[in-house]
């Protein structure tokens, strides 16, 4: 049987004249990829001479690894896909759409942007019955056609983003090693959680490493926190509610989830370096603090991306690992999860586009990039096995199993606030002023901008 | 000589000594990003740069396993920890310990009970004693230990830089951008300075205070609808688009500073050449060009500097397949990753796209000082 298929899409890659079937880097055929709807894709597609441009802000290793996802486009339909990642894609994204020289495809990081596209008339709706299909095959699909559902130039709600790769944001970090020494157990609740916390300091240890710093979007991190905490310690709709800022951003609600931050951040030796600590150091540097002998922490909230910032030849599994941030045992809020994605957005509609996009709902598609390492999908029709390392698999599983799924709320609030106003506000809070101050300040800025 | 008017021995040595801080101050951040350029991604985050040329103390962490001799006392197993896993670079052992959380709390030379029975020692020069009431399983007994361990210098960073696939392409295209976008503007302006600095024509005055007023217009403003007309009349975003893109945001201070300068020179010569019947473009070509060499040059040399570092405009004018990255851009989106945590790469990149740059400045420099006093001096 899979000796037929193998010939059956090398023949077809023949047939549509690419030579990129060679590249391929995984075999036609082998494996336990989802082959037949591959090959039956690549017998209804014929693409020669096409070319489908699309620009996205991942670079370096990662922009190989999605070459090697459009590699079996290509193969499949002899058409051409052209990717180019950009570091300051926002800007770049803008400037070539106004200007009319906008790729056939844009992959925006996250929502708040491509909304902001679509209400100006850049964005073009995805073909028809895309909706239908994300809400079937994607786990929670119905958050995740929300999350894409955009207002377009006259008001009009539509699709216009149809989600590849998710990060996953509830983790914490830890080294099993030195959880192992201590004798510490993996807390299975936030109060477990808060009492292992007091057990390393009262054993002369620090708790946490915490690091707010990322340039000009210094704060984001905490932000990360508050939305975890916020799910934690309410509902999904008041979650909801708040981001839409229907309530105000000064609510009880929001001011007790960011206090939860200040718990583990502003407690007396909870956190690496102290709050001012906190607040300086880099993001990218404070998981180095898990490693360090002694170590300066034991555990780091963070997504399920951190790993690229670990030292050099650390292994996720082995020595460092990571669990699942709990939720409260005494508050029935199910297993909240909260992520982030990348969404595919058309910018230049054509045939050949929407090919692709058809080809980025097959399960090879998320396959050949799972399998490479790096990506997380909410595709609920993949082979979980095809992850490539176990720790992947299990963040895999989390976000499939997730009672409740909510998207970064900073992403989505309007740019003012979300990547403004809430990063430098949690900055303040961090070294000293009130979650009071801070909020009525935030909702402030939001009052002006509405 | 000591009593020559204004000459102060003791002024000089401050003037100078000044001068000393002011440049060392100047270079610091310089010397800096030349030392991290040397340095692999974990070291620049362990420790501060200005620390990286001394030996350093870094705490290890191993296993002891192997195959322990039966004694009567118990199992002894003896060895160095400098053949063990993981102790790549150690040198004299300071202290160790058996615990994470107390990894140097015990001095080298010293014994320590473990904490599953037994005892061990390590010695200054790595040997070490480990004697336990039963045999040691195959997973081993966990190690710390501090050791000093020697500078480290790598030159891996630029290897990668060097040798990333398409830099040389990269490298091509930047020249390709530059040198075209630094002759483009200097041929019109040198033209357009002479005839604002020795034509009379009715409305010059105007002109020159436009263009003065084009310098604080900042770049950005022109991005969208420069592109928008490239796109409209058939260039789109290609080689020739960015030629004229840089030329225009160029041409206010070259015509602004080559004017003053030609303003400049001697009415005498060219008066006299006009009444020997020249014509204004053979006043230009025999006499004006030859002398504005200084300020041209100087010109030439912002122009280049400016085109060569630049990322923003490459990356609006130029397509964005990789084929026609400019070094800036291969530097920023392909060699320092998703994230940008590689700072020794970064450090890298940065002497490297310099070196042309600093190159050209030392080979026109002489200019560059004469070319700055341009149009200051009436």
């Amino acid at each position: 049987m899979k000796k037929v298929l193998f010939a059956g899409v090398a023949a077809s890659a023949m047939v549509s004249g690419s030579a990129y079937a060679q590249h391929l880097m995984f075999k036609p055929g082998e494996g336990d990829f989802h082959w037949d709807s591959y090959q039956a894709f690549a017998d209804a597609n014929d693409l020669s001479g096409q070319t489908v441009t699309i620009t996205g802000p991942w670079t370096g290793n990662e922009k190989e690894r999605v070459e090697a996802v459009f590699d079996y486009f290509e193969a499949a339909t002899g058409a051409t896909v052209e990717y180019s990642g950009s570091d300051s894609f926002e800007q770049d994204i803008v400037i070539s759409a106004e200007a009319g020289s906008a790729p056939n495809i844009a992959v925006f990081p996250q929502p708040g942007l491509a909304a902001d596209m679509a209400k100006r008339g850049l964005l073009t709706p995805l073909p028809e019955g895309t909706a239908a299909w994300v809400k079937d095959n994607f786990a929670a699909g119905q958050s995740w056609v929300d999350l894409g559902t955009y207002a377009d130039k006259d008001g009009n709600d539509q699709l216009f983003g149809m989600f590849y790769r998710a990060d996953l944001k509830s983790l914490v970090w830890y080294v099993p090693e030195a959880f192992e020494e201590a004798g510490y157990e993996i807390p299975k609740s936030m109060e477990e959680l808060k009492a292992l916390t007091e057990q390393i300091v009262a054993d002369g240890g620090t708790p946490w490493c915490i690091g707010l710093g990322s340039g000009a979007a210094t704060g984001w991190p905490a932000t990360d926190w508050v939305e975890d905490l916020m799910l934690r310690t309410q509902p999904a709709s008041v979650y909801d509610q708040w981001v839409k800022n229907e309530i105000p951003f000064n609510d009880p609600a929001v001011i007790g989830a960011i206090n939860e931050f200040g718990w583990f951040a502003k407690g007396e030796g909870f956190a690496d370096g102290g709050p001012e600590g906190v607040a300086s150091t880099d993001f990218r540097d404070s998981p180095t603090g898990l490693f360090a002998l002694p170590p300066k922490c034991y555990m780091h909230r963070q997504a399920s991306f951190i790993p690229a910032f670990f030292p050099e030849g650390t292994k996720v599994g082995e020595d460092v690992d990571f669990f699942y941030f709990p939720s409260y045992a005494d508050k029935d809020l199910g297993n909240p999860v909260l992520g982030a994605g990348t969404l595919f957005a058309i910018t230049k509609p054509s045939d050949a586009t929407n090919v692709l996009l058809d080809f980025m709902k097959l399960p090879i598609a998320h396959e050949a990039w799972m399998a490479q390492g790096g990506f997380l999908t909410a595709h609920a029709g993949v082979n979980t096995a095809l992850y490539n390392t176990d720790s992947e698999r299990a963040m895999g599983e989390i976000l499939q199993g997730a009672t409740t799924f909510r998207f970064d709320g900073s992403d989505l609030m309007p740019g003012e606030i979300g990547a403004g106003a809430f990063w430098t506000g949690m900055v303040d809070y961090t070294t000293g002023k009130s979650a009071e101050d801070v909020t009525a300040a935030i909702q402030a800025r939001w009052n002006e901008i509405k | 000589m000591e009593h020559i008017a204004g000459h102060k021995p003791a002024l000089t040595w401050i003037v100078r000594i000044c001068v000393t801080i002011l440049v060392v101050l100047w270079l610091i951040p310089t010397v800096g990003l030349l030392v991290s350029s040397f340095r692999d991604r974990d070291d620049i985050s362990a420790s501060p740069w200005w620390q990286a040329p001394f030996p350093a103390e870094q705490t290890f962490a191993t296993r002891i396993a192997g195959d322990a001799v039966q004694q009567a006392d118990g199992y002894l197993l003896t060895g160095d920890i400098h053949d063990l896993p993981e102790a790549n670079g150690a040198g004299r052992i300071t202290a160790f310990g058996v615990s994470r959380s107390a990894p140097t709390g015990i001095a080298a030379g010293d014994t320590t009970d473990l904490p599953k029975g037994g005892t061990l020692t390590v010695h200054p020069d790595g040997s070490f004693e480990m004697l336990t009431p039963e045999a040691p399983d195959a997973k081993g007994q966990r190690l710390y230990f501090a050791a000093e361990v020697p500078p480290e210098f790598t030159t891996a960073n630029y290897e990668s830089v060097l040798y990333a696939n398409g830099m040389a392409q990269a490298f091509i295209n930047t020249f390709t951008v530059t040198i075209p976008a630094t002759i483009i503007p200097i041929l019109i302006a040198a033209f357009a300075a002479y005839a604002l600095a020795w034509m009379e024509f009715p409305g010059r005055g105007l002109i020159i205070a436009g263009i003065v007023g084009l310098l604080v217009v900042p770049l950005q403003l022109a991005l969208v609808p420069l592109l928008r007309l490239h796109n409209d009349i058939g260039i789109g975003q290609s080689f020739v688009g960015i030629w004229l893109a840089h030329t225009g945001f160029g041409l206010p201070l070259a015509i602004y500073l080559l004017r003053n300068y030609m303003a400049g020179l001697p009415k005498d010569i060219i008066e006299g050449a006009k009444v020997d019947g020249a014509t204004d473009f053979q006043i230009f070509t025999r006499i004006i060009l030859p002398l504005s060499f200084p300020a041209l040059a100087s010109f030439a040399i912002f122009q280049f500097l400016w085109t060569w570092n630049d990322l923003l405009v490459a990356k609006v004018f130029l397509p964005s397949d990789s084929e026609s990255w400019v070094m800036t851009r291969k530097i920023a989106d392909d060699l320092l990753g998703s994230r940008g945590g590689d700072w020794g790469i970064l450090a890298t990149a940065a002497f490297v796209s310099i070196a042309v740059p600093i190159a050209v400045f030392f080979l026109m420099q002489r200019y560059l000082v004469r070319g700055l006093l341009a149009g200051s001096v009436k």
